[in-house]
């Protein structure tokens, strides 16, 4: 297991194991979330990581780095992980969207300098997300207990596996680099600042109306994994009734 | 971390996934005012037609630059009181303390809960002017339960257009509104999960939530830092 995904994942068991002390209520049982006050005191802990150390930088980058460079960093690690989304779009037998991610790599690599431009999405190649996750549950895995990783926030058994292997399958993570460390770390490390730049209003707005940050946090989660793993389709959709 | 490509705020595990879910949801809640007459055997088209010349309704009075702000949220609260289906869904979000909770505590919380989500739909409607919503088309769960599926647009913005379901009941002989999903997360669904986490944490307390709710309905209608 390489890179920064791992490390965290290696983390994250060990702080579980360290939380996971005293009987889950009938509540945290019944939302499937038997670990759920070391889940919590995981997101205090994550919060104040981003307190203090993700938004400052994400202040920096948005002073330093121009409209357009931000554009061009999100369509460059975006092109990054197109190898990795058309190999499960395969894995799921996803034939017309694996065109798609291959057209879309083929297409930004060359034309679009490297995946810093995206003139794929100008000629109508659309892009899409996939991982090892959503493969897992298209084979009909089981998303197991919700989980609060450390760093990487959200997850469950299912998906935080899907990382691992996601990042093992990953080419640039073939790449026999000297210092490689350097290399996952800083890939890492845009794409939280990349992320977090886009959705710093909006975590806000959660924040600010949620009655209980975790529990919507958990909600909000689990109700996009599903739709992913749908692939945005409509049939089979279970909603409860009024 | 998922690999998510292009679509940047979909998901990403230390962070809520997808961009701007309850802020969108709320527009897209806000963005159809009036009700219209409809019987319950009406076709699919009935609750597209709902959802597509309401939201233009709605719009027109976001847009319309002649409105105090004041008056835009007085028109607004109105409007989503006549067209929002709110006790149904505050039912619905109680989960299974509906059951056990005093009818007394029950019918204060419908109240608070009222308060809570208009404070909440005033705060972010200001942000969505710029913005169009186009009906795509509608799928029907039963005779009376409808989701219509439309698409919010950005003019001159190079993201792709967001997916917002609206899902629409004629149970009661008339169209309404009983929840509204941003790229796939049910409005509704959330605020249930929300609520019940909060009364399992509060012994089932239903009057501590109300608490919890009216202070938030405050200060959501606070302005923003």
């Amino acid at each position: 297991m390489r890179g920064v995904r791992g490390l965290l994942l290696g983390l994250s068991a060990l702080a579980l194991a360290g939380c996971a002390t005293g009987p889950a209520s009938p509540e945290a049982l019944a939302a499937n979330d038997p670990y759920e006050q070391a889940n919590r005191d995981m997101l205090k802990f994550n919060g104040k990581i981003d307190k203090y150390f993700v938004i400052p930088t994400v202040g920096l980058y948005f002073i330093l780095v121009p409209e357009g460079g931000r554009r061009g960093v999100h369509n460059f690690l975006g092109n990054l992980s197109l190898p990795t989304i058309f190999v499960n779009d395969m894995l799921q037998g996803e034939l017309s969207r694996a065109g798609k991610s291959m057209w879309r790599l083929t297409i930004n690599s060359t034309i679009g300098l490297g995946g810093f431009f995206d003139p794929a999405s100008k000629i109508g190649v659309s892009g899409h997300g996939e991982d090892f996750g959503q493969t897992l549950a298209v084979w009909g895995v089981e998303e197991g207990p919700y989980l609060v990783l450390p760093f990487l926030g959200p997850s469950n058994p299912r998906d935080a596996a899907g990382l691992v292997v996601d990042a093992a399958m990953d080419p640039t993570n073939q790449i026999p680099l000297k210092q490689h460390i350097w290399w996952s770390a800083g890939r890492e490390y845009f794409t939280l600042l990349d992320l977090r730049a886009q959705t710093y209003q909006t975590i806000q707005g959660i924040q600010r109306s949620s009655v209980d940050y975790y529990s919507s946090l958990r909600s909000l989660y689990r109700q996009l994994r599903n739709e992913q793993i749908r692939n945005g389709r409509k049939q089979g959709l279970d909603l409860p009734d009024f | 971390m998922a690999n998510r490509e292009h679509c940047p705020n979909r998901n990403h595990p230390m962070h809520p996934p997808s961009s701007m879910p309850r802020r969108a949801l709320l527009l897209a809640t806000l963005s159809a005012p009036a009700l219209l007459m409809a019987g319950p055997a009406a076709a699919a088209n009935v609750a597209e037609s709902f959802v597509d010349e309401n939201i233009h309704k709605g719009l027109d009075i976001l847009r319309d630059k002649k409105l105090s702000i004041t008056q835009r949220r007085d028109q607004f609260e109105t409007l989503l009181l006549g067209l929002v289906d709110v006790r149904r869904i505050g039912l619905f979000t109680l989960g299974q303390y509906r059951r056990t909770a005093p009818p007394e505590d029950v019918e204060a919380f419908l109240n608070a809960f009222k308060n809570y989500a208009t404070a909440a739909y005033q705060s972010y409607f200001a942000r969505y002017t710029d913005q169009t919503l186009k009906v795509t088309g509608s799928t029907q769960r039963s005779p009376t339960d409808y989701i219509v599926q439309t698409l919010l647009i950005e003019p001159n913005s190079s993201q792709q257009p967001s997916e917002v379901d609206f899902r629409v009941r004629t149970d009661t002989g008339k169209p309404v509104l009983v929840d509204v999903a941003y790229q796939g997360i049910w409005l509704s669904l959330e605020e249930r999960d929300q609520f019940v986490a909060f009364l399992g944490q509060n012994n089932g307390n239903v009057r501590t939530l109300i608490a919890h709710l009216s202070e938030l309905a405050v200060n959501l209608g606070k302005p923003t830092q």
